[in-house]
C-alpha cells in the first residue's frame, strides 16, 4: 500500500444513507483498483445540513451536495478516475443558478469562520493520528513544556474566552477560582448535555471532533489543578458517546491522559458519564447532581461551584464549545484571539441556523456578525415569497428578537439587552407565517416537559401560563389575561431557583414586547394573522384575485377546494383544515386569512365563495365580524 | 465563629456567620413565610415563599431566605411590595393546587388571595410537592421510602412504584413535618392494639408527670435512629437525631447506656406496686380471642388523648361501638386456683369511671356486671349514683362467660341475682376489670429485704394496726399497692407514712442497736451457706474472698436461728454463748450455801 | 501504540503522521496527472503511482491530482507541475522511470527538466 494517499473523500453528515452512500463508495473504489491511492473518510457534520450526505474530494475541493448511493458509480469513475467534476451533483444556490464546484467557493462557508469547528468535516474524528497531523495536542504540549497554570489562565483571561453554554461567565475567571479553591481534590466537567429543540453544536462538535474537547480539558486540568474529569453527555447522542470514548481510549494509548503526560509530571484522566436526558440537567447544578448518580435537579448555587461543586470539591465546569476554543487559543495566542469578535464578546461561536432559511445548518461566526448578516448570507435568506418576521435564539429559554431589529450585533450583551440570550446557540428564523402567540405556546409546552417540577413558580408557574396561552391559540381568551400572563411571567422569572425556569418566561416575554398587538389580536379579535392557530381562522378565496389556474386544487390534501378553470375557486369550510398548503401556493395573493369568525360553516362553499362580507380582501378582520 | 452584621428590614443585627438569613431572621422573630422549610433539614429552595430582597454590593435582587448565607453587611428587605407581589403570585399558584387546605387557605389570605385564580384540577389535592417528607424520609430516617417521581407538572412525591413497601419503618416522622396533612399513616385493621399493648407514644417522652428527675427519656424500641440502627445490624448509625439537632441545651446523647447505680442508704421504701393479673388464665373470659375485649388498663389507653384512637373509644374495625359490657371481679374475689380470693379494690371504682367514659363519648349503652359495689371512699357513693343517672345498667351479678359469636359480637351471660335469672346480652366490646396482683418477681424482693409475705402475696406489715409500713426488717418500709391492693387516695396516705417514718430515721442520725447480735467464728466455718437462706432478716453474707459467713450486725436481731442451726457449730449469739447458757442454767439449779451469819 | 513521553516526540509523530491528511493540507506543489482515457491508455496510473511512491519515499509536501484529457493526446501520459506562483510546467510521455529526476531536478531543485517538458503555461493575471 502506498503511504501517501493521492486523494481523500471526505463523506461528513449523519444523514440516514451515510453508511450506504460510504459502503458503496469503497465498493467501487475497490472495485476500480483504487484502494491504494484513495481514502474514504468519515469526518464530523460538515454543517451544511440542508444538502447532506456532502462529500468533498481532496486536494481538489471538489463539493458534492445530497450524494445517493446510486450516484456513486459516475463519482467515482469521472471524478477519481479521471479528474472530472461531476456537474449534475453540484450544489446550486436556487433553482437555475449557477452550480458552485468548490468547497471553498460555497457562500455558506465563505461567510463563516471555524475555530472550534475547523476539524468537524475535515478530519476523521475517530483516529487520534488525523487530530495530531492537524497539530492536535501542540497546545497541550506546548502548556506542559513551556507555561504555568497561573500563565495559562492569564493567558484565557487576556483572550476575552467567555463560556459557550449560554451564560457568557468569563472562563478565565473560573479557571482562577477554581486554582484559588482550597482542597487537594479539583473536577474539570465538559458539559456536554446539549438540549434545546433544533440545536445539536455540541453534538456536532463531540462527534466530529472530540480530541479538542479533550486537549482543551487536559490544559484547563493543568490550569486548575485537577486530576480528573468527567464529561457529562446526553445519552441520545450515541455517536457523540462513541467517539468520545474512542478518543479518550486513544489518548490513554498515547499517554496523553493519565499518569505524567508528556513527561511533564501533571496526571489527568476522564471519565464520561451518560446523562438521561433531562434539560435541566444542562444546567451545572443539576448536572454535577446528576454525575453524583442523583436526581438531577438544581440547588440553590450562594456558593460557587468553583469552591464547592462535584461531591463539594472545588469543581470546572465549561461547556464543550468553551473547552474546544482553549486549544487554539494557546497556539495563536491571546491577542489573536481577542482581535475576533466585539469588544466585551471575543471570538467566535457556532450557531444552528434552522427555521425558515435556505440553508440550515451548523455555522460558527465571529461574535458581532449581525443576524441580518447571517440569515441572509450564510443562511440564504428565506424561502421563496416569504419574508423573515423574527430570529428565535438561545433556545426554549431564549427569546424571539423581531426582523426590525436583525442589524443588532450577536454578541451576549446585545441578545440579552433584546430580551433573548446567547444560549448555547439556536437559531430558529421565523417567518410571517409563525404565530408569535403560538411559537410562545410551543416553548413553553416544552419547558413544562423539562421543568424538574422542584420549585413551585417553574412548575406550577410554567403550566399556568401555557394553560393562558393555549386558550389564546385556541379562541378561549378573556380580556386580562395578557396581564395576567405578563405578571405571572415576571414573578416565575425573578422567583424560579435555577437558570432554567429564570429563563423559562423569555420567549414570552419577549413576543409580547415585541409582538404585543399579535397578541391582542388573538384575545380580543380571535384572530390569528399568520394563520397559525388554526382554531381562530379560515382560509378563503378573493374572487377579483384568483384566475383559477387550479394551483390550489392540486395541492390540498382534503380535496377541498373546486372551481373551473380560470373561474374564481373556492374553498369548502367543512372539510378545510387549515394547513396552508393553498396560500403558501397560490401566486396571485388570491388566498386571505381571514378569522374564522367571519365565515360560516354552512354548506358547501356558503360564505367560503369569494369573500366573507360584501366588500373583498378583508385586511380588518373586525369588520367581518358582524357575521358570525 | 466570626462575628458579622446585616440589615434586616433597617435594623442591623449582630449574629454568628455560619447561617442563612431565614435563621437569622427566625432568631429575632422576623417574619418570613416558609412551606418548604424545617429546621432539622437541609435547605431545599422549592416553595420560594421566603424570597426576599437582598442588596449586596448595591445590587438589590430576589433570593430565598432559606439558601440564602447570612454574610456579613448585607442588607436585607423582607416585606417589600416586590417581594409581596412575587408571594402573592406564588400563593395564587398554590391556592390554585390545593384549594381546600387550610394552612395554604390561611396564609393565602394574608396576601388577599381567597379563591384560586387558575383552573382547579383536583379539589382534594393536598401535596405542594415541597419535599420536607422525602427529606426527612432520606436525610433523617434514612429509611429512603419517599421520594419524587415524574418530572415536572407531573411530580408525585411517593414510595417506588407507588407501591406498599417494607422499608417504611411506620416512624410517621413524613406526617409530622408535612404542612398540608397531606399524608396519613393508616393503621391497619387490628393494628390500633397490635403494635404494643399500649399502642404507640413518642420515642422520646417524660417517663411519667412526677418523674424526678423531670428529664425526659428515650425509647429505643421506638426511636428512628435505634430502630434504624437495628433493623441495618449497625450499618445505619446516624439516622434521624432531629432532637439532638434541635436541643439547644446540647443535652441529647445516643451513647448513654443502661446502668446498674450502687447506693449506701440509710433506710428504703419498697414500693414496688402491682402488676395486672394475666386474664387468659380464666378462659370462660375469652380474652385474647377476639381484639374487642379488653382490660380496663387497655381501655384506659384507648381513651387516652395520647392514645392510638387520639381518645376516641373505638372497636378494633376502627367504629363506634354500641354496646359495652363491663365485667367486674375478673380474676378477684374468685376461689378459682387460678384467680385470687381477695378483692381488687380499685376496680369497682374505674369501671364506674369508665362507664361514664363510654357514655358520654360514644352515647352506647353500657352494662356493669358487678357482685357488690364497693363505693366506700369519700364521694364514691355520689359517683355511683350519678353513673346509674347515666343510663349505665347494673346487672347484680359476675358476669359468667364471653362468648365471641361468628358475626364478630361478643354475648356476655351471667346471672342477674337481682331478678333470680340467667341473662345474656350481645355487645360490640368488653371491659374486662381484671385483678391486680404482686408483682411476679416479689419473691426475689421479699428475700433481698428479709419481707415476709402474707398468704396472697403481697408484702407483709410488721403489724396490721400499729405499724402499717414498717416491716420485720429496721429500716425497710412499705408503700403503696406493694402491701395490698390500693386505690390512688390510699397509696399517696401510705406512701406518706413511709417516707415519714424513713425521714424520722435518717434524721435519728445515729441509732442503737442492741448489742445482742450472732457472731461467726470465722475459724470454724465450713462455707456451707446453711445461715444465709435460714436468717429472717437476710443479715448474714457470704464474703467469697475469705470464704466464710459473715453477720452484719446492724441487720441482725439476735433471734439465734443460725446459731441453733450453724452444723459447725460456729455462730453464737453474744451474751447467749453456750458458755453463758450452760452458766446461768448452772446458777439456776445451785443450791445457795448457807451463809453464816 | 508507544506512549509519548515528551513533546518531542509528539512532534516526531507529528511529522511522521502529516503525510496522511496531506491531501487536505494546503501544499505549494501540485502534480496534476492526465488521467483520461488516452492518459490511462499511455500508463498514466502507473506515472502516478510512481510520484505517489517516490513523494512518500522522500516525505515531498506535494499534492497529485488527476484530471481528464487536456486535449494532446499524443504526448499522454502528460503531467503538470505547479510549484506556487511559477509558471506551471507540462511533461510529455513521461514514464515511471522518468518520475524521480522530476522529482529531484525540478521539485526539489526548482529546475525544469527542459528535455521533457513539452510547454509552460503562465498563470492569467
Amino acid at each position: 500500500m502506498a503511504d501517501l494517499h493521492r486523494a481523500d473523500v471526505l463523506v461528513s453528515c449523519r444523514h440516514g444513507r451515510t453508511p450506504e452512500l460510504v459502503t458503496a463508495l469503497r465498493d467501487e473504489i475497490e472495485r476500480r483498483g483504487l484502494a491504494e491511492e484513495i481514502r474514504v473518510v468519515e469526518t464530523g457534520c460538515s454543517g451544511f445540513c440542508s444538502v447532506g450526505p456532502v462529500i468533498t474530494v481532496r486536494p481538489e475541493g471538489h463539493f458534492y451536495a445530497s450524494v445517493q448511493p446510486a450516484d456513486v458509480p459516475e463519482l467515482v469513475e469521472e471524478t477519481l478516475v479521471k479528474g472530472r467534476f461531476v456537474q449534475r451533483l453540484a450544489y446550486k444556490e436556487a433553482a437555475g443558478r449557477k452550480a458552485i464546484t468548490r468547497y471553498e467557493d460555497l457562500p455558506f462557508y465563505a461567510k463563516q469562520m471555524r475555530i472550534v469547528l475547523r476539524n468537524c468535516g475535515m478530519i476523521d474524528p475517530r483516529s487520534i493520528d488525523e487530530y495530531i497531523a492537524v497539530g492536535g495536542y501542540e497546545a497541550l504540549g506546548k502548556v506542559l513544556t513551556s507555561m504555568t497554570p497561573d500563565e495559562v489562565i492569564a493567558e484565557i483571561k487576556k483572550s476575552g474566552l467567555r463560556g459557550r453554554g449560554g451564560a457568557g461567565f468569563h472562563a478565565g475567571r473560573k479557571w482562577e477560582a477554581t486554582r484559588r479553591a482550597k482542597g487537594d481534590i479539583k473536577y474539570v466537567i465538559a458539559n456536554g448535555d446539549e438540549g434545546d429543540p433544533g440545536a445539536f453544536m455540541d453534538r456536532a462538535l463531540m462527534e466530529g471532533d472530540p480530541h479538542a474537547i479533550i486537549e482543551g480539558m487536559i490544559i484547563a486540568s493543568y490550569a486548575v489543578g485537577s486530576h480528573q474529569g468527567y464529561i457529562y453527555v446526553r445519552d441520545e447522542y450515541p455517536l457523540a458517546v462513541e467517539n468520545l470514548t474512542l478518543a479518550i481510549q486513544a489518548a490513554r494509548e498515547y499517554g496523553l491522559l493519565g499518569e505524567d503526560i508528556l513527561g511533564s509530571g501533571h496526571s489527568f484522566d476522564i471519565r464520561i458519564v451518560r446523562g438521561a436526558g433531562a434539560f435541566v440537567c444542562g444546567e451545572s447544578s443539576a448536572l454535577m447532581q446528576s454525575l453524583e448518580g442523583k436526581v438531577g435537579e438544581p440547588r440553590a448555587k450562594h456558593v460557587h461551584a468553583t469552591d464547592r461543586g462535584l461531591f463539594d470539591r472545588p469543581s470546572c465546569l465549561n461547556n464543550v464549545e468553551t473547552l474546544a476554543n482553549v486549544p487554539q487559543i494557546i497556539l495563536n495566542g491571546a491577542d489573536w484571539f481577542a482581535s475576533i469578535g466585539t469588544e466585551r464578546s471575543k471570538g467566535t461561536k457556532a450557531f444552528c441556523l434552522v427555521g425558515k432559511v435556505r440553508n440550515p445548518g451548523l455555522i460558527e461566526v465571529p461574535m458581532g456578525m449581525t443576524l441580518k448578516q447571517i440569515v441572509n448570507d450564510i443562511g440564504g435568506g428565506p424561502p421563496k415569497f416569504r419574508k423573515v418576521k423574527a430570529v428565535q435564539t438561545g433556545g426554549p429559554s431564549g427569546g424571539c428578537i423581531p426582523a426590525s431589529m436583525l442589524d443588532i450585533p450577536v454578541d451576549y450583551e446585545s441578545l440579552t439587552e433584546a430580551g433573548s440570550m446567547m444560549g448555547s446557540g439556536g437559531m430558529i428564523v421565523l417567518d410571517d407565517r409563525t404565530c408569535m402567540v403560538d411559537i410562545s405556546r410551543y416553548f413553553l409546552e416544552f419547558l413544562k416537559e423539562e421543568s424538574c417540577g422542584k420549585c413551585a413558580p417553574c412548575r406550577e408557574g410554567i403550566k399556568r401560563m401555557l394553560e393562558i396561552l393555549v386558550a389564546m391559540t385556541n379562541g378561549t381568551a378573556k380580556a386580562g389575561d395578557l396581564e395576567r400572563l405578563e405578571t405571572l411571567a415576571k414573578t416565575v422569572q425573578t422567583a424560579s431557583l435555577c437558570g432554567l425556569g429564570k429563563s423559562a418566561p423569555n420567549p414570552v416575554l419577549s413576543t409580547i414586547r415585541y409582538f404585543r398587538e399579535e397578541y391582542e389580536q388573538h384575545i380580543k379579535d380571535g384572530y390569528c394573522a399568520s394563520g397559525a392557530c388554526r382554531e381562530l381562522t379560515a382560509y378563503v378565496i378573493v374572487d377579483e384575485k384568483c384566475k383559477g389556474c387550479g394551483l390550489c386544487i392540486k395541492v390540498c390534501p382534503q380535496e377541498g377546494i373546486s372551481g373551473e378553470q380560470k373561474q374564481p375557486h373556492y374553498i369548502d369550510q367543512a372539510v378545510c383544515i387549515k394547513c396552508g398548503a393553498c396560500y403558501d401556493v397560490c401566486r396571485l395573493d388570491a388566498i386571505k386569512i381571514v378569522p374564522k369568525a367571519a365565515v360560516s360553516l354552512g354548506g358547501n362553499g356558503g360564505n367560503g365563495h369569494g369573500t366573507p362580507a360584501a366588500t373583498p380582501a378583508k385586511d380588518k378582520p373586525g369588520a367581518a365580524k358582524g357575521k358570525a | 465563629m466570626a462575628k458579622i452584621t446585616i440589615t434586616i428590614d433597617g435594623k442591623p443585627i449582630q449574629t454568628e456567620e455560619g447561617q442563612t438569613i431565614l435563621e437569622v431572621c427566625r432568631k429575632n422573630n422576623i417574619y418570613i413565610p416558609t412551606l418548604c422549610y424545617h429546621p432539622v433539614l437541609e435547605p431545599y429552595g422549592a416553595c420560594r415563599l421566603c424570597t426576599v430582597e437582598v442588596t449586596r454590593h448595591g445590587w438589590p435582587s430576589l433570593h430565598t431566605a432559606c439558601t440564602h448565607p447570612a454574610w456579613d453587611g448585607l442588607v436585607v428587605r423582607t416585606n417589600t411590595a416586590e417581594v409581596r407581589a412575587v408571594r402573592k403570585t406564588l400563593m395564587e399558584l398554590f391556592l390554585s393546587r390545593t384549594p381546600n387546605v387550610p394552612l395554604i387557605q390561611e396564609m393565602a389570605a394574608e396576601y388577599g388571595v381567597t379563591e384560586p385564580s387558575y383552573p382547579v384540577e383536583d379539589p382534594n389535592e393536598k401535596c405542594i410537592l415541597c419535599g420536607l417528607c422525602v427529606r426527612v424520609c432520606n436525610d433523617m430516617v434514612k429509611a429512603h421510602v419517599l421520594n419524587f417521581s415524574s418530572r415536572g407538572v407531573d411530580r408525585k412525591v411517593g414510595p417506588p412504584f407507588m407501591e406498599k413497601t417494607r422499608e417504611c419503618i411506620g416512624c410517621g416522622a413524613c406526617t409530622i413535618v408535612c404542612p398540608t396533612g397531606a399524608i396519613e399513616i393508616v393503621l391497619q385493621k387490628n393494628a390500633i392494639y397490635a403494635a404494643k399493648p399500649l399502642g404507640p407514644t413518642a420515642a422520646i417522652y417524660v417517663p411519667s408527670l412526677q418523674a424526678v428527675p423531670r428529664v425526659p427519656v428515650i425509647d429505643t424500641d421506638s426511636c428512628i435512629r435505634f430502630r434504624q440502627r437495628d433493623r441495618s445490624n449497625g450499618e445505619i448509625e446516624d439516622a434521624c437525631g432531629a432532637c439532638q439537632m434541635l436541643c439547644e441545651a446540647n443535652a441529647i446523647d445516643f451513647t448513654q447506656q443502661d446502668e446498674i447505680l450502687e447506693l449506701n442508704v440509710g433506710a428504703i421504701v419498697v414500693a414496688t406496686g402491682f402488676q395486672m393479673w394475666d386474664s387468659t388464665k380464666l378462659s370462660q373470659y375469652s380474652y385474647g380471642k377476639s381484639p374487642n375485649i379488653i382490660t380496663a388498663l387497655e381501655f384506659e389507653r384507648l381513651s387516652n388523648a395520647a392514645g392510638p384512637t387520639g381518645g376516641q373509644i373505638l372497636t378494633a374495625d376502627g367504629v363506634k361501638p354500641e354496646r359495652v359490657a363491663i365485667i367486674h371481679c375478673v380474676g378477684s374475689r374468685d376461689k378459682n386456683p387460678n384467680a385470687h380470693e381477695y378483692c381488687s379494690r380499685i376496680c369497682c371504682m374505674y369501671s364506674l369511671k369508665q362507664a361514664h367514659l363510654v357514655r358520654d363519648k360514644t352515647h352506647a349503652e353500657v352494662y356493669e356486671f358487678y357482685m357488690d359495689m364497693r363505693a366506700f371512699g369519700k364521694g364514691y357513693e355520689e359517683f355511683y349514683e350519678r353513673v346509674q343517672e347515666e343510663g349505665v345498667v347494673m346487672v347484680r351479678g359476675r358476669g359468667a362467660e364471653v362468648q365471641v359469636l361468628p358475626s364478630g359480637k361478643l354475648r356476655v351471660t351471667g346471672e342477674d341475682a337481682n331478678l333470680g335469672k340467667l341473662v345474656a346480652v350481645d355487645v360490640d366490646m368488653v371491659v374486662l376489670s381484671s385483678a391486680i396482683e404482686p408483682p411476679a418477681d416479689a419473691q426475689k424482693i421479699a428475700q433481698l429485704f428479709g419481707l415476709s409475705r402474707t398468704p396472697d402475696g403481697w408484702f407483709a406489715e410488721a403489724h396490721p394496726k400499729l405499724k402499717p409500713v414498717e416491716t420485720n426488717t429496721d429500716g425497710v418500709f412499705l408503700a403503696g399497692a406493694a402491701q395490698g391492693p390500693k386505690d390512688v387516695p390510699d397509696t399517696v396516705a401510705h406512701a406518706g407514712a413511709a417516707a415519714s417514718m424513713a425521714v424520722a430515721l435518717l434524721n435519728r442520725g445515729e441509732v442503737t442497736i442492741s448489742p445482742q447480735v450472732a457472731v461467726v467464728d470465722e475459724k470454724f466455718c465450713s462455707a456451707c451457706k446453711t445461715c444465709l437462706n435460714i436468717c429472717p432478716y437476710a443479715a448474714i453474707s457470704f464474703i467469697v474472698e475469705d470464704n466464710v459467713a459473715r453477720v452484719n450486725e446492724a441487720l441482725c436481731k439476735g433471734c439465734g436461728t443460725c446459731v441453733a442451726t450453724c452444723p459447725a457449730g460456729a455462730i453464737t449469739g453474744k451474751h447467749f454463748t453456750d458458755d453463758q447458757i450452760m452458766a446461768q442454767i448452772e446458777g439456776l439449779f445451785r443450791v445457795p450455801e448457807l451463809v453464816e451469819a | 501504540m508507544p506512549k509519548l513521553k515528551s513533546l518531542d516526540e509528539l512532534r516526531e509523530l507529528r511529522s511522521r503522521l502529516k503525510h496522511e491528511i496531506k491531501a487536505r493540507t494546503e501544499t505549494a506543489t501540485t502534480i496534476t496527472v492526465g488521467m483520461g482515457t488516452c492518459g490511462i491508455a499511455a500508463g498514466a496510473r502507473e506515472v502516478m503511482q510512481a510520484f505517489l511512491d517516490e513523494l512518500s519515499a522522500r516525505q515531498i509536501d506535494a499534492h497529485v491530482v488527476t484530471t481528464g484529457c487536456i486535449g494532446m493526446c499524443s504526448k499522454e501520459p502528460l503531467v503538470d507541475i505547479q510549484q506556487g506562483n511559477e509558471p506551471r510546467i507540462t511533461y510529455g510521455n513521461v514514464s515511471p522511470a522518468m518520475v524521480p529526476r522530476i522529482i529531484e531536478e525540478h521539485l526539489i531543485g526548482g529546475k525544469v527538466v527542459q528535455e521533457w517538458a513539452v510547454g509552460r503555461l503562465v498563470k492569467e493575471a
